[in-house]
């Protein structure tokens, strides 16, 4: 289904972080742009202060991983840490989730070892995370800690199974886990 | 009688508002018959708007009843010529995708409770109140009568989960 442009020659991915403020995107896009460059996917949100930018870029003619790292120099004069890297041909085409998709959430007074364990006990039984997020929020005497993350599970790993998965950790960590099926509807 | 071919954006026609049908003659009869085959052959399709098959008038077919989240609550069949939402109860987020928009999905805001006003196949006037994922479907494809896409009402980017805050 996905027609990604598997007919253009170059991929890249390419990761863009550093101090927050207005222009740091359309700097981004200028450059690609003027590199004709085309951004095929990306996801691009405030971390903390820094601002992070993942993308995925595309060439329609071959294309080095130099040229580009050379026009993106001037941004890292500008204290932002550009990285580059090229892709195989395996990696470009954007694969839907199979299966079922559940939202998992994990909140409670933060401690060390929540993501861990969470993503442990997921990796363990298959369960392809496709999203995830965290932050920490509360007060300073009484952090909390919030986890959200999107998952696809694996066939024949029902959401009872998956909340069960789970179930054990929210004693030991002390938080609150919950999970609901959040599998797109097709209309 | 045929499956047709769903339009995919960027064409212009799901971009357009539909007119209302003006009378149930034959064409519109072979508009319905056609929009219920090409539901039935889109795999997990709970419905169609003529405008999806490239017709520009306010027809749409629903019918969620064979949905795992539609089967205990639903009107079975729906045909709606010109429907209208006459009352709108409470709301709720829910990922949907589209088939004229393959490969993307995004959470949207829709009101969890409906009554609609319609007409049927053979021209009887209908008042159904539905609610949950049939309302949810009726809205989804009523607004492809007015030219929108779920892709004008996403609720919210996944960051929104989280309100921003600091401390030291």
């Amino acid at each position: 289904m996905s027609e990604c442009r598997k007919d253009n020659l170059a991929h890249f991915a390419v990761t863009i972080i550093g101090k927050d403020r207005p222009g740091i995107v359309a700097d981004t896009a200028e450059i690609l742009y003027r590199l004709g460059c085309n951004v095929e996917d990306s996801s691009c949100t405030m971390l903390g202060g820094d601002f992070a930018m993942i993308l995925i870029v595309s060439h329609g003619k071959p294309f080095v991983k130099a040229r580009m790292a050379d026009e993106f120099k001037s941004m890292q004069g500008q204290g932002l840490s550009v990285y580059i890297r090229a892709l195989n041909e395996d990696e470009v085409c954007y694969r839907s989730p199979q299966g079922e998709l559940c939202l998992v959430s994990v909140y409670g007074s933060d401690r060390p070892g929540i993501v861990y364990r969470v993503t442990r006990a997921l990796a363990e039984r298959g369960v392809n995370i496709t999203d995830l997020n965290t932050r920490l929020i509360g007060t300073k005497d009484e952090p909390v800690y919030v986890l959200m993350l999107e998952a696809a599970l694996p066939e024949g790993l029902t959401i009872e199974n998956a909340e069960g998965l789970l179930e054990k950790l929210k004693k030991e960590l002390n938080v609150e886990i919950s999970v609901r099926v959040i599998t797109p509807v097709s209309l | 009688m045929s499956v047709r071919t769903i339009l995919l954006y960027p064409d212009p026609l799901l971009k357009t508002v539909c007119g209302p049908v003006a009378a149930i003659n034959r064409e519109i009869s072979t508009l319905i018959e056609d929009l219920l085959d090409t539901m039935r052959a889109g795999p997990g399709s709970v419905g169609v708007a003529a405008p999806q098959i490239g017709v520009p008038l306010r027809v749409c077919v629903v019918d969620v009843s064979e949905n795992r989240q539609g089967r205990e609550n639903n009107h079975g069949l729906l045909v709606m010529v010109n429907p209208r939402i006459i009352h709108r109860e409470g709301s709720a987020i829910m990922r949907e995708g589209c088939m004229s928009v393959p490969d993307y999905t995004g959470d949207v805001e829709r009101a969890t409770s409906i009554t609609a006003s319609f007409l049927d196949g053979s021209g009887e006037s209908r008042e159904i109140t539905a609610s949950g994922f049939e309302s949810v479907a009726i809205q989804h494809e009523m607004d492809h009568l007015d030219g929108l896409l779920f892709l004008d009402r996403i609720a919210s980017l996944k960051t929104g989960l989280f309100r921003r805050k600091k401390y030291k």
